[in-house]
């Protein structure tokens, strides 16, 4: 058994126990969902360790260089005269993939944590959960472009359930707006992929494919097709690559979320429940950055490059449009929203860049979010959970009410504001210096989009820090009085055994970065050399 | 007379010989009589052995569907004298008419409404084993004359069955106008067949004259027959501008008829137009060079505003039954996608999509069905909470409305996937503007479609409100049927290969 189908799988084979059980049993659907969740951990943690490097392991436009690789045949059509449908079932990972999947796995046990406060319809809720990490495990493997488009909308109808049944008073139209925004997104996709698709040709077996490395030589291109790269071919005037390109980076950066396609973020964030919004900050957006990496990159390198600019400028929009919103806000958790929002902008930076150091600081800032967020949301929920509230301005004083509580938060409040030490402050530190490096090496980024990015870290301190005094600092004075005052206790050990991981992992990152940049490095040097390539021809 | 004669011998013995391609259609026949026997022999009490007898032989006309497939091998038959032919398009079209009329035969009786008709049902079946030997007629005709008798044939059996049940004016005034519009399409149609036939002295869509006679005469006479004959057929194929009588029929007609009514004459409908098409669109044949009338144009114009204004006029819709009717007029929209491509690979595409459309929109009805059943209710709005109160029928009526609107993993997005491959595969050859743009819009009316389709599971399980702990659930057979369909979905959705290879 393939390990990597097996961490895919997993969940799901649980998800059925639970529906199969009966309701009298509700109370253990938490800890089945747990354990699941564990399991996969193990296995991801596992492959980790047996993950290789070297420049002979480094994969992007290599097939034989992935690892833990399956490959089954699972549709094939005859197209007539056009040739045959090949797809695949085809999973395998390289360095990229390899830290996101182990951030996923991790992310996906501290929200099955979180999902203990949910109290109603559990065998609903967690059935949902588990097929949508089913889903997310897969976008992180599939190398079958048909595959990861199933898994990734996969993910909707699950995460659109999630929000809309558990979540807060607006939930229907956060949940709506959601599902609305990416499917829009990814139909769209879906005509590219198919586009992509009769334009490549498997080399060995002759027939259409969609296999994505095979999408990423140019030498598998039918002649005369759209997309073919010697072709020049045209879609309503615009040049056919161009089109491809931006269609795919609109599908996910609205994943990601890039400003302006942002907007349906805080809604989900602020309705959906903790665990979801765990899950959303956590693993969703790095999503999108992970299709740009491995999808735009890999299939469109030239376009990336020439558009290299506008991709580095829609990060630094993202940086600073996130942080100076972030400020604004009154809502805690619209804040922490915000404020991913600002962090994932570092993520375009970085690939902008297109230098080791910033994709590298690009991934790295994808890992290093995917454990703050989740810490983050979580401190939210632990509040939200013991009254119901979370405005900022209700709440003043928690440092002597909640001493252990207010740790954690400071813990992840410098974490995620780039305090050396931590993990964001190495990634955003390497993302930063690939976007002042690029200007010299390849010319693709001025200056002040580097100097623009140390701005958005020095917002996002403001940010932090002063939600810190107004919410921690002083005297206690709480909105709900006395009230509040008894249901505002310290962490619980549950809390306590969740968040400390997290916390040390923060720490661990920023010690020794790397714990993911050695597993990272051939890969995103393989990258950079291959997108440098494809700009040669 | 005697010029005749030396013809009749060759005549009766291909007559003869076109009797053995014939089997599936004699063995409906036969069928048909039994059942209408059946009822005659055991009267008010027959309605439940009608039903046995009539899907039993369902079924055996299934097989013997499938018995024709290694008759014809690769090869078109032209039968009776050229005026029906069969294929491989033809029989797969029959195929999957017969399967959806045999979930349908299973599925009438179900229905609270039509089970206390004081008649019985047992016309009902006789009806229906008629209309389905129409069907099969429509799926072969190639001659206008057999053409114009196969689409009465149905529209005749569509009339009575969308009037079986009258309880109200509403639902009399629905059955009228069905009969009206349908009575006047035909006559528009027959028109045009007899403007067609003034041009060119012949009935045969294959024939040479009929290709010799139309290039002669004047484009925009040709034109406007062709679009005469075209209003007939989209009435059946309910698509823009001939789909106003949809919303009101299949709203007045009992829920399993609206089942029959948007799915089955659609599907044979999609059969004639491929067969009436195909010589004028043929790479090589009599109308190689014609430009009289181009058919990629107009259906593709056709499809395009099918599409748009299917989708945006269900966004508006409450009833459960009109806001289906409109996304079976959006289907129709993106189906005919397929066929503009005119090739075998869209003519795949084409079945297996309409198959799953077919599936998804009858498990769809049956589960608007359950509710009508056990709450009385037809609007959306009403359908508040009511998730929780039947799980599993929800549950289902999710997966089916995913389906509907092609998101994996359900054999509707397969069959989208399918689709647009066949149509950009053709774009990429031709670099036909109006295929980007069919792509592009079946594109944008998928969001489109998801946020009416999801005011079903919207109002299910996202809106609260408080409901009566159950009394008597009904109509278990309804969820076990929708269930069984959903599963189905699924499946192919997962695995298209068990189902693409025999289309």
């Amino acid at each position: 058994m393939n390990l990597l189908t097996l961490l895919i799988f997993t969940p799901v084979l649980f998800g059925l126990v639970i529906l199969l059980l009966p309701s009298s049993l509700r109370a253990s659907f938490k800890y089945i969902t747990l354990f699941a969740t564990l399991l996969q951990l193990c296995f991801s943690i596992y492959i980790y360790l047996h993950f290789q490097t070297g420049a002979a392991h480094a994969g992007i436009s290599n097939e034989g260089q992935y690892q833990f690789m399956q490959k089954l045949p699972w549709i094939s059509l005859d197209l007539g005269t056009v040739g045959k449908m090949q797809i695949e079932y085809f999973v395998g990972i390289d360095g990229i993939s390899v830290t996101l999947l182990v951030m996923a796995a991790l992310v996906m046990v501290v929200a099955a944590i979180a999902s203990w406060e949910i109290t109603s319809n559990l065998k609903g809720f967690f059935a949902l959960f588990l097929l949508l990490d089913m889903a997310v495990m897969g976008v992180f493997c599939a190398l079958d472009f048909f595959l990861f488009y199933t898994f990734y909308e996969l993910m909707l109808l699950p995460l659109y359930f999630l929000i809309g049944m558990w979540g807060g008073a607006r939930r229907e139209y956060a949940a709506i707006k959601f599902f609305l925004y990416t499917l829009f997104g990814s139909v769209f996709m879906l005509l590219v992929m198919v586009g992509l698709y009769l334009s490549v040709k498997d080399p060995v077996t002759g027939s259409h494919t969609f296999n994505m490395i095979h999408m990423m030589n140019p030498a598998n291109y039918i002649d005369g097709s759209v997309f073919s790269v010697l072709n020049h071919a045209t879609i309503l005037g615009m040049p056919a690559r161009t089109v491809g390109f931006v269609i795919l980076f609109i599908a996910f950066a609205i994943k990601v979320p890039v400003v302006p396609l942002h907007t349906w973020l805080p809604d989900a964030h602020v309705e959906a429940p903790t665990p979801v919004s765990i899950i959303l900050a956590g693993v969703l957006l790095k999503i999108g950055g992970y299709g740009i990496i491995r999808i735009c990159m890999g299939i469109f390198p030239e376009v990336a490059l020439s558009g290299a600019f506008w991709l580095g400028l829609l990060g630094v929009i993202s940086i600073l449009y996130g942080a100076f919103n972030a400020l604004a806000q009154r809502d805690l958790k619209r804040m922490i929203a915000y404020s991913s929002v600002s962090h994932m902008g570092f993520v375009l930076l970085g690939i902008a860049s297109n230098t080791a150091e910033g994709i590298s600081g690009a991934v790295l800032q994808m890992v290093s979010h995917g454990f703050l967020s989740t810490m983050l949301f979580f401190l939210v929920g632990v509040i939200y959970g013991r009254v119901h509230d979370r405005d900022i301005y209700n709440f003043r004083g928690l440092g002597t009410l909640m001493p252990r509580y207010t740790v954690y938060v400071m813990v992840a409040f410098f974490a995620s504001l780039g305090l050396p030490g931590f993990s964001a402050f190495v990634a955003e530190a390497f993302t930063l210096a690939g976007a002042f490096k690029s200007h010299s090496v390849n010319g693709l980024l001025p200056y002040w989009m580097a100097i623009c990015g140390t701005v958005g870290i020095l917002l996002s301190a403001a940010y932090f820090l002063w939600t810190l005094q107004r919410m921690f600092f002083g005297t206690i004075s709480l909105k709900g009085g006395e009230i509040w005052k008894t249901a505002l206790t310290d962490l619980n050990l549950r809390e306590t055994v969740t968040l400390l991981p997290l916390a040390l992992i923060a720490l661990a990152l920023g010690i020794m970065p790397a714990l993911v940049l050695g597993k990272i490095n051939d890969s995103v040097l393989a990258l950079v050399a291959f997108t440098q390539n494809a700009l040669g021809k | 007379m005697k010029d005749l004669l030396p013809y009749i011998t060759g005549q009766i013995n291909d007559v003869i010989s076109s009797i053995g391609l014939f089997m599936p259609e004699v063995y409906l026949t036969v069928l048909f009589i039994i059942v209408l026997v059946t009822d005659l022999l055991f009267g008010k009490k027959s309605a439940k052995l009608c039903r046995i007898v009539a899907s039993a032989g369902i079924l055996l006309v299934i097989f013997k569907d499938l018995q024709q497939v290694a008759l014809t091998g690769a090869y078109a038959l032209p039968i009776f004298n050229g005026m029906l032919v069969l294929h491989r398009t033809a029989i797969a079209f029959k195929f999957i008419v017969d399967i959806l009329a045999f979930a349908l035969l299973l599925y009438f009786a179900w229905d609270k409404k039509l089970q206390e008709h004081k008649k019985g049902l047992s016309d009902l079946y006789s009806i229906v084993i008629g209309s389905v030997l129409g069907l099969h007629l429509m799926t072969m005709a190639i001659n206008l004359l057999s053409v114009y008798l196969a689409i009465e044939f149905v529209s005749i059996a569509s009339y009575l069955l969308a009037s079986y049940r009258t309880e109200n004016a509403k639902t009399t005034e629905a059955g009228l106008k069905y009969v009206l519009f349908g009575a006047a399409a035909s006559a528009v149609m027959l028109y045009g067949i007899s403007l067609i036939y003034a041009y060119s002295g012949s009935l045969d869509v294959y024939s040479k004259e009929m290709a010799a006679g139309l290039m002669q005469t004047n484009t925009f006479s040709v034109s406007f027959a062709l679009s005469l004959v075209f209003i007939g057929i989209g009435f059946k194929l309910s698509f823009v501008p001939v789909h106003f009588y949809v919303p009101d029929v299949y709203e007045g007609a009992a829920t399993p008829v609206t089942a029959y009514l948007s799915t089955l004459p659609k599907i044979a409908a999609f059969a004639l137009v491929v067969n009436f098409v195909a010589p004028f669109v043929a790479q090589q044949g009599f109308y190689t060079n014609w430009k009289g009338f181009d058919f990629r144009l107009t259906l593709s114009a056709i499809g395009i505003l099918t599409m748009v204004v299917g989708n945006f006029a269900a966004v508006l819709q409450n009833n459960v039954k009109r806001m289906l009717a409109y996304s079976g007029i959006a289907h129709t929209g993106f189906a005919l996608m397929a066929l503009v491509t005119f090739t075998p690979q869209g003519l795949t595409a084409l079945t297996y999509y309409l198959l799953m459309y077919g599936l998804a929109n009858i498990a769809a009805l049956a589960l608007a069905n359950y509710f009508e059943n056990n709450e009385s209710i037809t609007n959306m709005s009403d359908y508040k909470g009511l998730g929780f109160k039947y799980p599993l029928a929800s549950v289902c009526f999710v997966v089916v409305l995913i389906s509907l609107t092609g998101i994996p993993v359900s054999a509707g997005f397969t069959g989208k996937v399918f689709v647009f491959s066949a149509v950009y595969g053709v774009y990429q050859q031709t670099h036909n503007v109006w295929l980007l743009a069919l792509l592009i819009t079946g594109a944008v009316t998928t969001v489109v479609g998801l946020f009416y389709y999801l005011k079903v599971p919207l109002n299910l399980f996202l809106k609260r409100s408080e409901f009566t702990p159950n009394e008597i659930s009904y109509s278990t057979n309804l969820v076990v049927f929708s269930s069984v369909i959903a599963l189905l979905l699924i499946i192919f959705g997962i695995l298209p290969d068990l189902l693409i290879k025999f289309l």
